[in-house]
């Protein structure tokens, strides 16, 4: 027991030491480097340290980010994966699969993990993953992606890239694994964005199809399409995803519509959606078929974020 | 006499008004001028897409709000009589919960039934159940009815929770909450026809029923006494009433409320006699729902809310100030 907490002590002494250097050195990134022992988390209390050595992801944005860091050995399960992997996060062996859906605590328990990371706060519920609170009575810590705080005052009052620079640096730091190489890339993408000047206004299409449910004012989707240069029809509401109607979408008549592909509401049945319906059939962007695709996993913030920006810059760019 | 100009009044007004309100900024005389234009008088200025605002999404949603809730506050009145129970509502039989998992079916399974069909098949699923259940083990009353249709909507409701809960990925829950809350979103001119096509086929004859529902307040052997051949004229009734609440919920998915609440509100008003009660009930709940519908989708501009929701929250606190009045009175 000694010599454990001697270890522990060593190791702290040399992470300190590190983050010394870190500080002294001109910062490369908005690394935590300061000695916390814990991590604010959407209002939750997380202890930084050991660094987790099995890791139970919930939903994409979360193995993704794991993977990203070069982590894959840590994950012990993943769960409620939105769609594949991206080509360049592709693991030799596929990573175990707990639930298609969000898993029971008793299965994310029986992966013995001891940290849980999850793309939705809501994934910690009596009924899904368990509570925070009960998770961390057992001693498994819990991670919500930051971007993904619901409570007004942990939300991202308009989610930056510095926001998603941010979950990585504290993951890494969480991980005790350098994130500058990946912060680094990221930027990278960033600049090699060629914003669209010709002032196009488009629609986030999300998901529903009486009611549409878009890209709002302050989430991923906004923030990706002002990276590109486009202008959000539906900017004006504080929120990061919401229900709109399809009379303001004709009445604001888009020039481009973004189209999020999904296995359960795949672009094509949202294209048979708008052509179907005689009052959107009109809509410009439908005639001319004007189409942005982005796959849904991309679409929630995280290391897929700026790809994505890339992404449909590039698309942008193709449409006349 | 008055009561019906009054009523009959306020749903053309309605009508004539709210097709004008809307989160796009389309003037009330653009609007006249594009629907006179659509039917044959004028010319409109509109351009195409706003033209379509009018006449594909508010003027179909506007006259199926009126169809939908004619339809269910006049099978409300009727499902009160005829079981001679004030909590009735047009539901009762396990026609809504049949007709959601129909809609489930559709939406989450992938059956390849157009909506409308596969709700309307559901219903009349459950009623057929509802009655077969009610037949079952002796003389069918009125009690073993309501009892039956208990049993079936739990049946239904518990196998569309199954295969909400088995088949929802990401976020396609949001869709059929949409629907499960009631909304008329989805309204073209295909659920005008739907909602009318009922009001014509069910309702009108229902509403000219009102004596034949007056003799069933008496009882049943009252209203043999009075030359009814009960049986027949229950299951006719019912019938009616099921075809009714089935067509709308096609249209509209279950909206609460308008068919429990709407009858009692016009019964305090012009009291329990069945021949004013129905036409009057089909006009409010026709002129109700509009409202309702048009503040669903305006209120929170650029937003909507499933109307529902809307039908409860005004709704309610309307017939507590209606009991409050009616109380002072007597």
């Amino acid at each position: 027991m000694l010599r454990f907490l001697g270890t522990v002590s060593i190791a702290a002494l040399v992470a300190g030491s590190l983050a010394a250097c870190a500080t002294s050195t001109p910062a490369a990134s908005p690394s935590n480097a300061d000695s916390k022992s814990t991590i604010e988390n959407c209002g939750f209390e997380v202890p930084m340290s050991p660094p987790p050595q099995r890791v139970v992801t919930i939903k994409s944005t979360s193995t993704e980010m794991l993977l990203a860091l070069g982590l894959s050995d840590r994950i012990v399960g993943t769960a409620f994966q939105d769609g594949p992997l991206p080509e360049n996060l592709e693991t030799p062996t596929p990573l175990p699969v707990l639930a298609d859906k969000v898993p029971s605590e008793e299965v994310v328990l029986e992966a013995n993990p001891d940290l849980v990371y999850a793309g939705w706060e809501s994934n910690f519920s009596v009924d899904g993953a368990g509570t925070r609170e009960d998770l961390a009575s057992l001693g498994v810590r819990t991670y919500v992606s930051p971007a993904a705080c619901k409570e007004p005052q942990f939300q991202p009052k308009k989610l930056t890239f510095d926001d998603i620079e941010q979950e990585i640096s504290q993951i890494a730091d969480l991980f005790d694994v350098s994130a500058d190489e990946l912060i680094a890339k990221q930027r990278a993408t960033l600049k090699g964005i060629a914003k669209d000047t010709r002032g196009l206004t488009a629609l986030w299409f999300s998901s529903g199809s009486d009611i549409p449910y878009v890209g709002a004012g302050i989430g991923a989707p906004e923030l990706i399409m002002q990276t590109i240069g486009l202008k959000n029809i539906a900017a004006s509401i504080d929120d990061t995803w919401a229900s709109y109607s399809w009379e303001s979408v004709i009445a604001a008549d888009p020039d481009v519509i973004v189209l999020v592909d999904s296995s359960w509401n795949s672009k094509d049945k949202k294209i048979s959606i708008l052509e179907s319906n005689p009052a959107t059939a009109n809509l410009t962007a439908v005639k001319e078929h004007r189409y942005l695709i982005v796959p849904f996993a991309a679409s929630e913030a995280g290391v897929r974020t700026a790809d994505a920006a890339a992404d449909l810059a590039r698309q942008l760019a193709a449409i006349p | 006499m008055g009561a019906y100009l009054l009523l009959s009044t306020l749903l053309l007004g309605s009508i004539v008004f709210a097709v004008t309100i809307g989160p796009a900024n389309i003037s009330a005389a653009e609007v006249w001028t594009s629907i006179l234009h659509h039917l044959g008088i004028g010319e409109s200025s509109l351009s195409v897409l706003r033209d379509g605002i009018v006449w594909q999404l508010r003027l179909p949603r506007v006259l199926t709000a009126a169809a939908v809730g004619a339809g269910l506050a006049l099978a409300g009145v009727v499902m009160q009589a005829v079981t001679r129970n004030p909590l009735a509502d047009p539901y009762l039989l396990g026609l809504s919960s049949g007709a959601s998992l129909g809609a489930v079916a559709v939406l989450l399974i992938g059956v390849s039934l157009l909506l409308p069909v596969a709700a309307f098949i559901g219903a009349m699923i459950a009623l057929a159940l509802t009655l077969l259940l009610a037949g079952a083990f002796g003389r069918i009353t009125p009690g073993r009815t309501v009892l039956a249709g208990i049993a079936v909507s739990a049946l239904a409701g518990a196998v569309t929770s199954l295969v909400i809960f088995w088949t929802v990925t990401g976020d396609s829950y949001r869709e059929i909450l949409g629907w499960l809350l009631g909304s008329l979103a989805s309204a073209r001119w295909s659920s005008v026809w739907i909602g009318l096509a009922a009001i014509a086929v069910a309702g009108i004859p229902v509403m000219l029923t009102g004596r034949l529902l007056d003799s069933f307040a008496f009882g049943d052997t009252s209203a043999a006494t009075l030359g009814v051949n009960v049986q027949a004229a229950r299951w006719s009734l019912l019938t009616a009433s099921a075809v009714l609440t089935a067509a709308m919920v096609s249209v509209s998915g279950s909206i609460g409320f308008v068919g429990l609440i709407l009858p009692h509100a016009v019964r305090l008003l012009t009291g329990p006699r069945h021949r004013l009660l129905l036409p009057l009930s089909a006009l409010l709940g026709a002129s109700f729902l509009i409202w309702a519908d048009t503040a669903a989708r305006s209120m929170f501009d650029p937003r909507e809310l499933p109307v529902g929701i809307v039908t409860a929250i005004f709704g309610a606190p309307v017939f507590a100030l209606l009991l409050a009045a009616r109380r002072t009175e007597t």
